[in-house]
């Protein structure tokens, strides 16, 4: 799997599923096992617990996360109990999740561990800042792209996308929706002058005029849009969103006369929860979005068995991706 | 008393607290869940140690030190729940051990530093032979686990589930049996670890108390030099301040670039009123001295050049700002109650500090002076020491009185304005022989600018009741 030359380069990585059972554990372990030989320290965590907790109800099956001397991980006070592993702990957060506070750990016998991380982008770039702290190289995350979360993976510097059939059984399907985060991710990112002026801003919608002024529209949330129309355009097209992008919120600036001088910008891909539909209208119309902080994505991969059962034909997935996509795709029950 | 409860009525008190340079939780705790002092020698003990670290603070060298000790208590961690379970004869798991473990080490380090003040201020019990069990790589790194220097036969039984994982084609259940081996042993060196390490519960919970006190006297002495507070001295007949002020006011002013008026004030064990007009600081001079004497019983030093301090038994305020429209009385019904009830203290205890902001002053002034008289009679008669404010005149001649000087200074054609009120006024206190109370109010009202016609009509009112009066 060539892409990982590639990720020693960056310092923090996410892996995320596209739906769970698209085999992002299995990827999790690929890279894992691969970067056995590394001289690097690699840490691994997760956001939130969503993932877990879902798949222990369901009986799929457990991801564990197969670790080897040396590595350092950081799970909950709960999962650290159940680990199946030997390890000595270096450290315990002031802060508490849902399973008790963080404990951060060295390996020192390889063996099984469930993850377990901070739910809030907030924490987790603290947490990642705290393990370069303690002499970690690469920082690995398992990303969940879920509306239940409030921790974004786009906050790693590097990302790989686990897809599969779960996500879809039509091959046709499960490339448009793919294609459709794929190009999420893609999104550019902003200048870097804005990108300072904008984090500090609040919630609600701001709008950004021509030279870079960050100006209060007086709207708090996309999501009260409907009766406060008529402010929108007070300063200007183009606006940050702190919060979601709607469907609805897109579906009306679609549809304005001016859409192809309207630029939205938003904190990371994960912020736009509209249909491909309307994304794609949107963006065929003139429409333009931007980030204020992008991930480079490095590789996707795919799982062509769905937990039902029914088994994609791998060659034809890959093939059909590869084709729209420009990323290398690997079969993660191959490599 | 607690200090929590303390710090809810007295409005300064926060201001001091907020301003506390407090490292860790536990500095904090310890604070918030101190005990208000009743004790002559409990009192100049705290107060002795907060001198001592005023001294060391004054010296470069030391302070050095001690910003060092501050920078190691900043990463303490407040650990009383380990404790609790491992005095309480449980095993503790891998993280608690490395939290005990991490504070041992911390405590040490500390315990280092302070040796190198010359003086020891505070004793630390020695966790030495608790590290040494902890640590028995002695490698003195932060971490832990149950290492396999504990047991030998913990060392075998690892060492054979490294080479069962490692052999090829190895079935889970083999490993399965392996692990759970290792589980068991585990579980026992663990066991015997924590009963070996039990005895350390009573100095780690030492410790904690001692670090927690540490954190404050540093941060009191680091408060005193910064406001310009001081030492009390107990005294045990009157209370006398000079040069008092109100840190929370006075920061305020100055970041207005004006100017605080300290003042001086003596109280006998007696009553005492003030009086002098409207914004001469009469309230201001209730909420100093309530805090200035909850600061004292907690061990602070206080806002003044110096001061000699009774220590009282209790110390009861009212200065209007009590909630009593939330439980559904009048402001007259809920301030009558509140005085009722320092009545039938001044009555109980003799040793309490009552102070009372504009007694009486939601109902008829006619009601009401004969109200205070009531009231100030009580507390002269059982000899309690005790400050009222009020504007009535017609006081008991035999009340002792003093009187904020005022609005004495040269006003010219100035208007007087909340901003520039300070400047004019004269904040200080004077011993008042003559029962009038000066009537300063419609002057002060019209300098502040407010409407005409309202001073007008009432300089007319009172003209009006002159010439009734004549007549």
């Amino acid at each position: 799997m060539p892409f990982l030359n590639n990720i020693e380069s960056y310092s923090s990585l996410s892996i995320v599923g596209l739906e769970k059972n698209t085999g992002k554990t299995e990827c999790l372990n690929y890279v894992l096992s691969r970067l056995r030989g590394s001289h690097k320290q690699i840490a691994v965590t997760s956001i939130g617990i969503d993932g877990e907790s879902r798949d222990q109800v369901t009986h799929t099956h457990k991801p564990e996360i197969e670790l080897s001397e040396g590595m350092v991980f950081v799970t909950s006070e709960l999962h650290y109990q159940k680990r199946n592993l030997l390890s000595e702990v270096l450290d315990v957060s002031r802060q508490s999740t849902s399973l008790g506070r963080l404990v951060t750990a060295k390996v020192l016998s390889k063996g099984k561990v469930l993850l377990s991380g901070p739910a809030s982008n907030h924490a987790i770039k603290e947490l990642l800042a705290d393990l370069r702290n303690k002499g970690v190289d690469l920082s690995i995350v398992d990303g969940a792209l879920s509306r239940k979360s409030l921790g974004s993976p786009a906050v790693t510097e590097a990302m790989i996308l686990a897809t599969g059939a779960a996500l879809s059984v039509s091959i046709s399907q499960l490339v448009f929706k793919t294609q459709y985060v794929y190009d999420l991710i893609q999104l550019p990112e902003i200048n870097s002058k804005l990108k300072t002026k904008l984090s500090e801003v609040g919630s609600g919608i701001w709008s950004v005029d021509a030279e870079e002024n960050i100006k209060d529209i007086g709207i708090s949330s996309v999501l009260l849009i409907d009766k406060e129309k008529d402010k929108l355009f007070k300063y200007g097209h183009r606006f940050f969103v702190s919060g979601a992008v709607t469907d609805k919120f897109l579906g009306f600036l679609k549809i304005q006369k001016q859409i192809a001088e309207i630029q939205l910008i938003v904190r990371d891909f994960t912020s736009i929860f509209a249909s491909p539909e309307t994304y794609y209208a949107f963006v065929k119309r003139g429409g333009s979005i931007r980030v204020l902080n992008h991930t480079n994505l490095l590789a996707i991969t795919i799982n062509p068995v769905s937990p039902d059962g029914y088994t994609l034909n791998s060659d034809e997935l890959k093939e059909a991706l590869e084709r729209k996509l420009d990323i290398p795709v690997y079969d993660i029950k191959r490599i | 008393m607690l200090f929590r409860e303390a710090i809810l009525n007295t409005s300064g008190l926060q201001f001091l607290v907020e301003n506390l340079d407090l490292k860790s939780s536990l500095g904090r705790r310890f604070l918030l869940n101190s005990k208000m002092m009743y004790e002559e020698f409990e009192i100049a003990a705290e107060l002795n140690l907060v001198n001592q670290f005023v001294q060391l603070l004054a010296f470069e060298p030391n302070a050095e030190i001690l910003s060092k000790i501050q920078h190691k208590l900043s990463q303490l961690r407040d650990i009383r729940g380990t404790v609790n379970n491992l005095q309480a004869n449980l095993v503790l798991d891998d993280v608690e051990l490395f939290e005990i473990k991490v504070f041992a080490l911390l405590t040490q380090e500390i315990k280092v530093l302070q040796k190198e003040l010359k003086n020891v201020v505070l004793e630390i019990p020695d966790l030495q032979p608790l590290i040494r069990i902890l640590d028995p790589q002695n490698t003195k790194i932060p971490s832990f686990y149950i290492y396999d220097n504990y047991s030998e036969e913990l060392a075998n039984v690892r060492k054979a589930l490294k080479i069962t994982k490692a052999k090829d084609g190895v079935s889970d259940k083999e490993v399965e049996v392996c692990f759970d081996k290792v589980q068991k042993i585990e579980a026992l060196v663990r066991e015997d670890l924590c009963a070996k390490i039990k005895m350390f519960g009573n100095n780690l919970a030492q410790s904690l108390n001692q670090l927690a006190h540490l954190d404050l006297l540093i941060a009191k002495a680091a408060q005193v030099l910064n406001l310009n507070l001081n030492q009390a001295e107990i005294s045990e007949k009157n209370t006398n301040y000079k040069g008092m002020f109100n840190p929370m006011i006075k920061n305020e002013l100055e970041n207005k670039d004006r100017k605080y008026q300290a003042i001086d004030i003596e109280l006998e064990k007696s009553v005492c009123l003030i009086t002098g007009a409207n914004m001469a600081g009469k309230t201001v001079v209730l909420k100093t001295l309530a805090l200035c004497q909850y600061l004292f019983q907690f061990g602070f030093f206080v806002p003044a050049d110096s001061a000699q301090i009774r220590i009282v038994d209790k110390i009861s305020t009212s200065i209007g700002d009590e909630q009593s429209e939330l439980n559904g009385l009048s402001s007259f019904a809920s301030e009558m109650l509140k005085v009722s009830e320092m009545v039938e203290d001044a009555q109980k205890y003799e040793n309490v500090l009552i102070l009372i902001d504009e007694l009486a002053r939601t109902t008829n002034p006619v009601e009401g002076l004969a109200i205070v008289n009531a009231v100030a009679d009580i507390f002269h008669q059982n000899k309690i020491c005790s400050v009222i404010t009020t504007h009535y005149s017609g006081l008991n001649p035999y009340f002792r009185k003093l009187r904020v000087v005022g609005l004495d200074k040269e006003l010219g054609d100035n208007l007087i304005t909340q901003k520039n009120i300070n400047s004019y006024m004269d904040y200080s206190l004077v011993e008042d022989y003559n029962g009038e109370v000066p009537h300063e109010a419609l002057r002060i009202a019209s300098l502040l600018g407010i409407n005409k016609e309202i001073v007008e009509k009432a300089q007319n009112q009172l003209n009006g009741k002159l010439v009734i009066n004549k007549c």
